[in-house]
């Protein structure tokens, strides 16, 4: 096929244009011998196509792929049928289900300045009483100034749940007691701790009271609408004799019963928790300090027990 | 994961674009046959084999152009391209617009068959292989059949495309 070898002489050359002329023809004429013969025979194809073929009868793994299965659209739910009251907390009825506060929270948490991480504290003084106008006082004494017995819980039946709760604004615990005696006490209108008296006058009660109480459709959790009230900044007559109410969503989580534990004393006894958190804006309430953000983070870890 | 993983969806991608071509420059040839076709359309099969080829290649630039998309710095380009030289010789391909590169259909052809090595070393590896891995020529092949619809579509379109040419031509030369 090919008739010429051109001889590639760079010193004989006339002009580099001929030398890259020469040596493309001789390349591709060779290339073309090459590969011509291979297009003749059909031999290229034939390759091709066999490789090709191969590859499809290789690549056949006989089996079927399944695809995964699609994400469920519904949560799986599953909700059992505790009921919880409190009844009158008659010590050793394990039908009747007391607050263990000893082991229980109240948690605030708030951006601190607005702009930076978490401020937080807690509640040291807290209950499950619906605290009402008569029973706003002074109490003395160390323990519980009212049965927290104000509550019930239905796991089938959210319709029958409801709670109400307390906090005492004094006994905000932030680990900084020239924070929690100081500007805490005066930022929040409320009045210092007095040693061995339960502060429930208006001036130092915020209290949470449900409304309703639904499923969540998306979890195991309950929807929970309450109210909360409390005077905020305004300490005035008029203000602690009606103080603010807000109504605000949150959402209750039910850790279920857990029985076969033994108490100190050798007793079998169960528990059970409720975990409720909420937000709320604290300049609804008119708290001008600007130590924490607009909104409020509240936590409600209560645990029960049966002994 | 280390880049062995980005280096083969890289080259799945370069098969994507490449590999079917050879295949497809053989069935031109035989359509056309040895010897000179009289049809003008089969002669132009073959004959547009490079813009077609060259064609595939600048849908591969700018494939390249949308991975690196905002951001065409050196650096960028150092992050996403694994393998650089192919990527390179990939793009190459679009030098085959050069009319004098074109006429040579031949060098298209070679130029494309280190696309098509990739899938015959997969093939090997799968037939050497004591317990071949099916999956991996499965994922080829099914990147080979869409190589081979898009350098076939390709091939087609620049016919067309030129056959609107001439027509062109030939009214505005009246």
């Amino acid at each position: 096929m090919i008739k010429v070898m051109p001889q590639i002489d760079g010193c004989h050359s006339n002009s580099g244009i001929t030398e890259i002329a020469l040596f493309y023809q001789f390349i591709n004429s060779n290339i073309k011998l090459l590969f011509m013969k291979l297009l003749s025979n059909k031999t290229l194809l034939l390759l091709l196509v066999l490789v090709s073929g191969y590859g499809y009868i290789a690549s056949c793994t006989h089996d079927d792929i399944v695809p995964p299965a699609p994400a469920t659209p519904v949560p799986i739910i599953t909700r059992g049928n505790h009921i919880h009251i409190p009844g009158s907390m008659t010590a050793g009825d394990t039908t009747q289900w007391k607050l263990d506060k000893v082991h229980s929270s109240v948690l605030w948490s708030g951006a601190y300045v607005g702009a930076a991480g978490l401020l937080t504290g807690r509640f040291n003084q807290f209950g499950m009483h619906e605290v009402t106008n008569d029973k706003m006082l002074n109490y003395s004494t160390v323990g519980q100034p009212l049965k927290d017995s104000s509550w019930a819980f239905y796991e089938s039946d959210p319709s029958k749940t409801y709670f109400n709760g307390y906090v005492q604004i004094n006994t905000s615990n932030t680990g900084e007691p020239g924070r929690d005696a100081g500007c805490n006490v005066s930022g929040m209108g409320t009045v210092a701790i007095v040693s061995g008296v339960q502060n429930l006058t208006p001036r130092n009660l915020a209290k949470i009271k449900s409304t309703k109480v639904e499923y969540d459709p998306l979890t195991n959790d309950y929807l929970v609408t309450l109210s909360l009230t409390w005077h905020g900044y305004d300490t005035s007559a008029a203000a602690l004799s009606n103080p603010m109410t807000k109504s605000i969503v949150g959402r209750l989580k039910y850790i279920p019963e857990s029985s076969g534990l033994i108490s100190r004393t050798g007793s079998l006894y169960s528990v059970f928790g409720l975990q409720l958190t909420f937000q709320f804006n604290c300049r609804d309430f008119g708290i001008p300090s600007t130590s924490v953000g607009d909104v409020i983070d509240i936590e409600c870890n209560m645990n029960f027990n049966n002994l | 994961m280390d880049n062995s993983f980005l280096i083969y969806l890289e080259r799945l991608e370069m098969m994507a674009f490449f590999s079917g071509y050879p295949l497809v420059y053989a069935l031109a040839h035989f359509v056309r046959g040895n010897k000179p076709a009289k049809n003008n359309f089969k002669q132009r099969l073959v004959s547009l084999l490079s813009y077609a080829y060259a064609l595939v290649g600048s849908l591969y630039l700018g494939f390249q152009f949308k991975k690196l998309y905002p951001d065409y710095t050196i650096a960028h380009i150092n992050q996403i391209v694994q393998v650089p030289f192919m990527a390179v010789w990939g793009i190459l391909s679009i030098f085959f617009w050069i009319p004098f590169l074109a006429k040579n259909t031949i060098l298209s052809l070679i130029h494309s068959l280190l696309f098509f090595f990739f899938l015959i070393k997969d093939l090997y590896l799968q037939f050497a292989a004591s317990s071949p891995d099916e999956h991996m020529v499965s994922n080829d092949m099914n990147v080979y059949t869409v190589s081979l619809l898009l350098n076939i579509a390709a091939l087609f379109l620049t016919v067309f495309f030129s056959f609107l040419y001439n027509k062109y031509k030939k009214v505005s030369d009246l």
